[in-house]
């Protein structure tokens, strides 16, 4: 790459799509309205998630790091994506695994923490940010200048550790544009090459997570119906079980294993399970040990309550879907685990039909990604490409006798928000602990614990008197936002959320500047170029509302409107990020009532469009299907 | 309320056509997602937003069968407050209670097929009370109406055994 190339102010920024894997992560652009793959100077498009953290504080990522993973097991963190989101005492740091894990110091957020060479501490957020920074630094080589990038979680992923994800994007210095689940990322790279309307099952077993979701693709818009899996279920565990049975063999009891023995054995346990896609049989050889045969009987023997686990999950969500197999016009395979033929077998056994896999399964999540980054950018096809998806686990609140009260269903659409009303137990209460979690169990013990606030300061009243207003609102992204208010006084508590797992902002936001060389003046320049490009955006759209709903304008509106125009155009013109941020406010006030009136046209036109042809399509689906989305 | 079969410009009655609803609420995300909006000044985004969130409550109220009649109920005027509403009859009560035994019993006995076949008999349960409760909703006199609110509970019951019955086929399958 030619120095000139490096820096280029000029270069239109390129949206990006990320698919931050367990495995593997690469990064893919919109290219001549085609979705590409970006490789890195040696050709490769995948980059291992691995990260390397050396003696003398260089963080090494991807290929390298893996190669220095078996003589520096406890400071290359594999696999991280399985920590995201979680405590520091969870099951998952007690699998077979090399690292030394730190408990959590009281007052500190509870998440995982890896001891890494030096004494070095780290957390997921930034092993992953870590991650993200390279392919960063990989799509910038190609393309000069990155946008916003769509990144892209499993679909099953929790509150937790989605809010995970988006934290170590901003840390690695990434606007996200939106966290898209996997599946449905997979389901636009299809969609869009297939052009075919149906109903759709995606089933993605990667390296450490599963899912599957099933939607409906009409005309453009890919709506998920239902999504199931399970966050902690993939390739990894294969591996593990292949390990196990390498360290029985060779006679290992817990006590004679080191780092670098499980570190040796997992990887070999990986390469068996790869060569066994087309062998009937491997040796596996662990240095110093004698080889072990393994053969493909014999793993899939291994791995089958493994697909047993998948099997229930597709069973929920296509119940959930109101379907059955049958009803299914084609399934799509995502994930490299996807490769292991008894996987494959069993995808067919459990749906009737034989999969689709003929985009790789390694880089269609990416290329998915990428292509929503180009619609959301503004680019490719945005108003005829559309993606509906769900919240894949309940959320509710603990209520009495710590049962869950659910607020917001699985599967329910995406934005969405939802209100409950809750009372006080005791005579002058004045303080309400809200407990918030997520899952379908009917007990918050067994559910998963996202967070914890406490509405204060309510004047004391007889018992059930208070009335809290809980209001619950999930974003685009498939992110919770909690607000909570007293009725009868109308206090209101914008929620200070303790994270139960996790970083709070506070934390994140330190992280942020300390990451940043020239904090604060960097910072400031940021928001002035922000806001201006922000400025520019929206003068251009409410030009163009102008003249398209001119008819919609009341007396004095639009000179209103152009005052305020004009006021912002002259802003962005100066450096000033509070003014500009002034005017926006101002311009935002002036179009507030046009823009509802604008909305209801487009509702108007959306519901008189659809009944032209609602006969046709009563009489298409004519068959009942009451019931069916019990959900 | 808000009347989600209005907000999804449809009739309001009970047996609606979910299919039809869907495709109904897929026009209107189309026009209103925020997707859509990513470039449009903040008082329209906020506005799309919105009656977003309302047409996807909407769709998650009429899609649903016991929200869906707890809405034609309210919009009716009849209180459907799950604390304060009539309750189903003890006899029924009484054999939930015995049913939820049971459940647990085939738990502790790891007897998935057991577990199974109860789901399946209470989804049977389910599709015959919603079919009696739309025949009753066509009907539609005030009396009527009013006489649903039970039959609306026994509902919550049977799809409380149902969650128990998916949660329990995970917990063994896992």
């Amino acid at each position: 790459m030619a120095l000139f190339e490096i820096f280029d102010p000029k270069a239109a920024p390129r949206p990006i799509g990320i698919d931050l894997g367990t495995t593997n992560s690469l990064v893919a652009y919109v290219s001549n309205e085609r979705p590409v793959a970006i490789a890195d100077c040696d050709l490769e498009v995948l980059v291992p998630s691995v990260v390397s953290y050396q003696p003398d504080g260089e963080v090494v990522v991807g290929r390298r790091a893996q190669r220095l993973a078996p003589e520096h097991p406890r400071d290359t963190i594999v696999s991280v994506k399985r920590f995201m989101g979680r405590g520091a005492d969870d099951p998952e740091t007690r699998r077979l695994g090399p690292y030394k894990f730190l408990d959590a110091a009281a007052g500190e957020p509870n998440t995982v923490r890896f001891r890494v060479d030096g004494g070095k501490v780290v957390t997921p957020v930034e092993v992953s940010a870590e991650i993200l920074r390279s392919l960063k630094q990989q799509a910038e080589d190609e393309l000069r200048r990155v946008g916003g990038a769509v990144i892209t979680v499993p679909a099953y992923f929790d509150d937790a550790q989605r809010q995970a994800t988006k934290d170590a994007a901003r840390l690695a210095g990434l606007e996200v544009l939106r966290l898209l689940n996997e599946p449905t990322a997979a389901a636009l790279a299809y969609g869009l090459e297939k052009k075919q309307n149906g109903t759709f099952a995606v089933y993605d077993l990667g390296g450490g997570t599963f899912d599957v979701t099933v939607l409906v693709l009409d005309d453009g818009v890919f709506q998920v119906r239902s999504t199931g899996g399970d966050s902690a279920l993939g390739g990894d565990d294969m591996d593990r079980a292949i390990a196990h049975e390498l360290l029985a063999k060779l006679g290992f009891d817990d006590r004679r294993q080191t780092p670098q023995l499980v570190r040796l054995v997992l990887d070999e346990a990986r390469k068996a399970k790869h060569a066994l896609t087309t062998e009937e049989s491997v040796e596996a050889l662990v240095p110093e040990h004698e080889s072990v045969t393994v053969t493909r009987a014999r793993f899939e023997e291994l791995i089958r309550p493994l697909l047993e686990r998948t099997g229930v999950a597709v069973r929920r969500a296509l119940k959930d879907a109101g379907l059955k197999p049958a009803d299914i016009d084609g399934v799509i395979l995502v994930g490299g685990s996807t490769r292991v033929p008894a996987v494959r077998r069993y995808v067919t056994e459990v749906f009737g039909k034989e999969p689709l896999a003929d985009i790789d399964p390694d880089q269609v999540v990416a290329l998915g990604a990428a292509v929503q980054a180009d619609l959301l950018a503004g680019e490719g096809r945005s108003d005829e490409v559309l993606l509906l998806d769900v919240i894949p686990l309940s959320l509710g609140i603990e209520v009495g006798g710590g049962v869950v009260d659910k607020v917001l269903p699985r599967n329910s659409t995406i934005p969405c928000s939802a209100k409950a009303t809750y009372t006080t137990q005791e005579d002058r209460q004045t303080g309400f602990e809200v407990h918030v979690v997520q899952g379908e169990r009917e007990l918050a013990a067994d559910d998963r614990s996202l967070a914890r606030f406490t509405l204060k300061g309510i004047p004391p009243m007889p018992a059930g008197m208070a009335r809290l207003e809980v209001t619950f609102q999930v974003d685009a992204d498939g992110l919770l936002a909690v607000h909570a208010r007293e009725v009868t006084t109308g206090i209101e508590q914008k929620v200070d959320v303790r994270p139960s797992y996790g970083l709070d902002d506070a934390t994140v936001e330190q992280m942020l500047l300390d990451a940043l060389e020239h904090g604060e003046e960097d910072f400031a320049k940021r928001r002035v170029a922000e806001n201006r490009v922000e400025a520019r955006r929206i003068l251009v759209a409410t030009r163009k509302a102008l003249v398209a709903d001119v008819d919609l304008l009341q007396a004095g509106e639009k000179a209103a409107i152009e005052k305020a125009c004009d006021a912002l155009d002259a802003a962005t013109k100066g450096e000033d990020a509070d003014a500009m941020h002034r005017c926006i406010e101002a311009l935002d006030d002036a179009t507030k009532a046009f823009a509802g009136r604008r909305m209801n046209r487009a509702i108007a036109l959306a519901i008189e469009g659809r009944k032209l042809d609602a006969v046709e399509q009563t009489v298409k689906h004519a068959k009942g299907i009451e019931g069916a989305h019990a959900r | 309320m808000d009347d989600p079969f209005e907000t999804l410009g449809i009739a309001r009655r009970y047996d609606v056509d979910l299919r039809a609803v869907e495709k109904q609420h897929r026009e209107l995300s189309r026009a209103l997602h925020p997707d859509r909006f990513v470039n449009a000044p903040a008082s329209e985004k906020k506005a799309a937003l919105e009656k977003a969130v309302a047409a996807n409550e909407a769709w998650r109220v009429v899609r649903d069968p016991i929200r869906r009649a707890e809405a034609i109920l309210a919009l009716a005027g009849v209180a459907v407050d799950e604390a304060k509403a009539p309750k189903p009859d003890a006899e029924f009560l009484m054999e939930m209670l015995e049913l939820r035994e049971a459940l647990a019993d085939a738990k502790g006995a790891r007897d998935l097929a057991k577990v199974r076949a109860m789901g399946k008999d209470m989804e049977a349960r389910t599709s015959g009370a919603e079919k009696a409760l739309a025949e009753s909703f066509a009907r539609g006199d005030a009396a009527t109406l009013a006489g649903l609110v039970p039959r609306v509970g026994e509902l919550r019951f049977y799809r409380r055994v149902l969650d128990e019955v998916s949660a329990i086929e995970d917990e063994l399958a896992a």
